[in-house]
């Protein structure tokens, strides 16, 4: 998997930066914005991916989905606000402005990253281990409601952030195939990277947990 | 649909068509996010596998010294 992800990184960077065609009225600036919708795009899984974890964690009281969900709170909050930063970068150029407090699709973002911040404050303030699991468990079923606000922020309330571009099959188009490939191609290496990130800080929290148990004593001798 | 790339220099890729300052610092971003988020769990799980010996050689010659 960390082979996949390297490769479909490494094609949608190169891509993105040496051959995507500059937009009639945005020039080079459209490389910005293959990062941010492929950021952005992850960004939405995280309060879903943690609601299903946390209902696993209430009904099942299973100990690996609470982990999962432990180390998805903090890497959704570096990817909210990647998605912030990059868009704001954008955002100053093409639009003239960092930050528009009026715009509901900036500042519901801005919420779902204090939103997973919160889950992760929550769980170091609470000091039974259980509590403050079910407590972010709780947290995370209702922040997605955040996420269905975010995605349809765009069409709700029209300020300042355009909604999502038709995919065409034409490159007359403001979103042609030689952008939502490139695009797709990061998006899956985002992807990717997401999955390869969770999975080594949920493993890093296994060994911590287990550490008295034969196998992690097995991995250490190894070493 | 075939592409080819973009600039002609290198000092016309390193423009950007004049958004040099906005386009690299979303690919920096992009890329100390992708970096910190890979090595550093990397670099923990090497420290937790040390921490983890060195706690169960202390047991052990404790456990040798009460025999």
């Amino acid at each position: 998997m960390i082979g996949a992800m390297s490769v479909f990184m490494v094609i949608g960077l190169i891509w993105a930066l040496l051959f995507l065609p500059p937009d009639y009225q945005q020039s080079f600036t459209t490389r910005i914005l293959v990062i941010h919708v492929a950021v952005a795009g992850t960004s939405l899984a995280f309060f879903p991916l943690m609601a299903v974890a946390g209902t696993i964690t209430l009904v099942w009281k299973m100990k690996l989905a609470d982990m999962v969900a432990k180390n998805a709170a903090a890497l959704g909050a570096w990817f909210s606000f990647v998605t912030l930063a990059t868009g704001s970068i954008w955002g100053s150029v093409m639009w003239g402005t960092w930050w528009e407090w009026t715009d509901a699709r900036l500042v519901s973002m801005l919420f779902q990253f204090f939103l997973l911040l919160s889950v992760v404050a929550l769980r170091s303030a609470i000091e039974d281990a259980d509590k403050a699991a079910k407590a972010c468990a709780l947290l995370s079923i209702v922040g997605c409601i955040n996420v269905v606000i975010i995605k349809y922020s765009v069409e709700w309330w029209n300020v300042l952030h355009q909604p999502a571009s038709p995919l065409s099959m034409s490159s007359d188009n403001a979103n042609g195939p030689e952008f939502w490939m490139a695009t797709g191609v990061m998006i899956i290496a985002v992807y990717l990277f997401f999955i390869v990130s969770l999975i080594l800080t949920t493993r890093n929290e296994i060994l911590q947990r287990e550490k008295r148990s034969q196998w992690v004593q097995d991995i250490v001798r190894a070493a | 649909m075939t592409q080819s790339i973009q600039f002609s220099s290198i000092s016309e890729f390193l423009d950007m068509g004049g958004y040099a300052f906005n386009v690299w610092a979303v690919y920096a971003v992009f890329l100390v996010f992708i970096f910190v988020n890979l090595v550093f769990p990397i670099v923990r799980r090497k420290k937790i596998l040390r921490e983890i010996k060195k706690q169960s050689v202390f047991e052990h010659t404790d456990t040798d010294s009460m025999d």
